[in-house]
């Protein structure tokens, strides 16, 4: 049975990954000969300087889901590729690097330091503010294909544009993307959400809102992914609540090429194997050889 | 020790005292492994809610795995309706342990607050046979909140009880009787878990009189693991996780 995927000629050999901001440091956790089982993985994003993230709490449960504000805490992309970057790539398997610039000529560097560090691809977090006339460079489609192409001007690998669920219409984003040059996109980002604690008549996060994930969403991120597989012709990388096998088995029907365990990871750190032992018994079950079979499949 | 997660049978699960309750796991795996102040991260059902994973510090290890919880929210309420037989999905051993007093110490005192007791026990079971009073400071809003004195008694502790109310020990703060115990700075070690006024109050005291110590603390957790950064605590080296960095850390370290 063929599980290998492609990303801009670069073959996976299957289409389970981890979502950016799900897995780092958890490595201790796992075999690395379970980890190397995995189609890719992707770290959770740095930036171009340190970042010490939001005040706590930075965590909130809600029904089927979390709230997280986390304000991507992390050591800078060169204490990244320094200190991190070699024990990920010495797992064996694809990394794609998740870089978030606070303008363009951070995001410029970003992709120059992820290239030359020797990583499989580099995945654009548009969700930041700033760069865009709206609040999201995500939000904003100008912005969007002004930022991938930046990126790909400078950048010899695959090119992955990750896209915020908070937009009127996604497909637009996405095909200005694809217009910029993407090689694929990461879709969906989390949702602006807050819970607010009633006694207090406070927000329950330290940074007063945060973004929605986990099962909660699932049934508006497969939509997503699938408006959006209509619209463009470049490779799915998808996400949003894949707790078990059907999860991820939607998002590959709807159009997607890799699927991502992301919240998941946080109550079972076993759920990317799980999920892709299950897909693969989908498969046999269904008499198909290749995952391609499947992909983009849903009937009408 | 590694990380375990398995599927455990539960051995026990009762009632000890108003809402506290005492839960033991046939998990030696995990039980075995524990360092004391170290925590065990259990789903709570297979469902979605609750959603996260609910932290408990290690009452007791060994063959079985012992937690001591207080029923305050759905997912307690869910555990305490589990019966002896049912399974538990458990993650551990977890966290940064207690750092267990060199040979300079002559005195060490716990300082617990309600359930905040849990995390002592097994630090107890370490430190039995060592030439060291032992002294456990025990606070609790009343006489229901303060159980296990007689574990502590046979690991060689001597213990002093406040009650918010009275009803057990002097009236007032387990705070307040720290401080009327005189204490040398230098032979003394301190270790404190409880709630968040508690602890503030202890490091306050001790950074006046010059002693050191650790204390256990606690938030909100999603992964126990490291990984999401959810649980990030202010100190005073910047923020740090509880589950990972901590969820022991310095006395002086965390910033209240």
């Amino acid at each position: 049975m063929d599980l290998s995927v492609s990303i801009a000629g670069i073959k996976f050999k299957n289409p389970v990954t981890v979502a950016s901001g799900t897995f780092g440091h958890a490595e201790d956790f796992y075999d690395d000969k379970e980890l190397r089982r995995l189609g890719a993985l992707i770290p959770k994003t740095v930036t171009l300087f340190p970042r010490q993230g939001n005040p706590p709490p930075r965590i909130v449960e809600t029904p089927a889901g979390m709230i997280n504000a986390i304000g991507i805490e992390n050591p800078g992309v060169d204490i990244f590729i320094t200190d991190k970057l070699p024990l990920l790539k010495a797992i064996g398997i694809p990394v794609i690097v998740s870089v978030s610039g606070a303008n363009y000529e951070e995001f410029r560097i970003l992709v120059e330091k992820v290239n030359a560090a020797g990583v499989t691809a580099v995945e654009l977090n548009l969700s930041c503010p700033n760069l865009g006339k709206h609040s999201l460079v995500a939000q904003d489609p100008a912005a969007v294909e002004r930022v991938v192409r930046l990126a790909k001007k400078h950048s010899r690998i695959p090119v992955c544009a990750k896209l915020s669920p908070n937009v009127t219409d996604i497909a637009q984003i996405a095909a200005a993307a694809e217009q910029g040059g993407a090689d694929a996109l990461s879709l969906v980002n989390t949702f602006q959400a807050m819970v607010i604690d009633v006694e207090k008549r406070r927000s329950k996060l330290g940074n007063f809102t945060g973004g929605l994930s986990g099962p909660a969403i699932r049934p508006i991120a497969v939509f997503m992914v699938h408006q959006v597989y209509r619209r463009i012709k470049i490779p799915i990388i998808a996400m949003g609540g894949i707790m078990a096998p059907d999860d991820a088995l939607q998002y590959i029907i709807a159009g997607a090429t890799m699927a991502a365990v992301g919240t998941a990871n946080f109550i079972d750190p076993g759920t990317p194997l799980a999920v892709l032992r299950g897909v693969e018994d989908y498969l046999k079950r269904h008499g198909m050889q290749r995952i391609s079979e499947l992909r983009g499949s849903l009937q009408s | 020790m590694k990380k375990i997660q398995g599927v455990y049978k539960i051995t026990a699960n009762q009632k000890i005292s108003g809402s506290y309750y005492h839960l033991k796991i046939a998990a030696p795996d995990i039980g075995r492994g524990v360092l004391p102040g170290q925590f065990v991260h259990v789903r709570v059902n297979d469902g979605l809610e609750p959603f996260f994973r609910r932290p408990f510090s290690v009452f007791r290890g060994g063959k079985s795995l012992e937690i001591l919880y207080d029923v305050v929210g759905p997912a307690t309420k869910q555990l305490a309706a589990k019966r002896p037989g049912e399974t538990l999905d458990v993650i551990g051993p977890l966290g940064h342990a207690f750092t267990l007093p060199d040979k300079n110490i002559r005195v060490v005192v716990l300082i617990a607050g309600g359930v905040g007791i849990a995390p002592f026990l097994t630090l107890t079971d370490k430190i039995r046979l060592k030439k060291l009073d032992k002294i456990l400071l025990y606070g609790g809003r009343t006489k229901a909140n303060i159980v296990s004195l007689k574990a502590f008694r046979d690991n060689g502790c001597r213990i002093h009880v406040a009650t918010d109310d009275g009803s057990a020990g002097v009236k007032g703060r387990v705070s307040g009787l720290f401080s009327k115990i005189p204490l040398d700075p230098s032979t003394t070690l301190i270790y404190a878990c409880g709630p968040r006024p508690m602890l503030a109050a202890i490091q306050s005291f001790a950074a006046q009189h010059g002693m050191r110590g650790e204390l256990s603390y606690e938030e909100v957790m999603a992964c126990g693991l490291g990984a999401c950064l959810g649980c990030a605590v202010q100190t005073r080296k910047g923020y740090k996780t509880v589950c990972h960095d901590g969820p022991v850390f310095p006395l002086e370290e965390v910033v209240f």
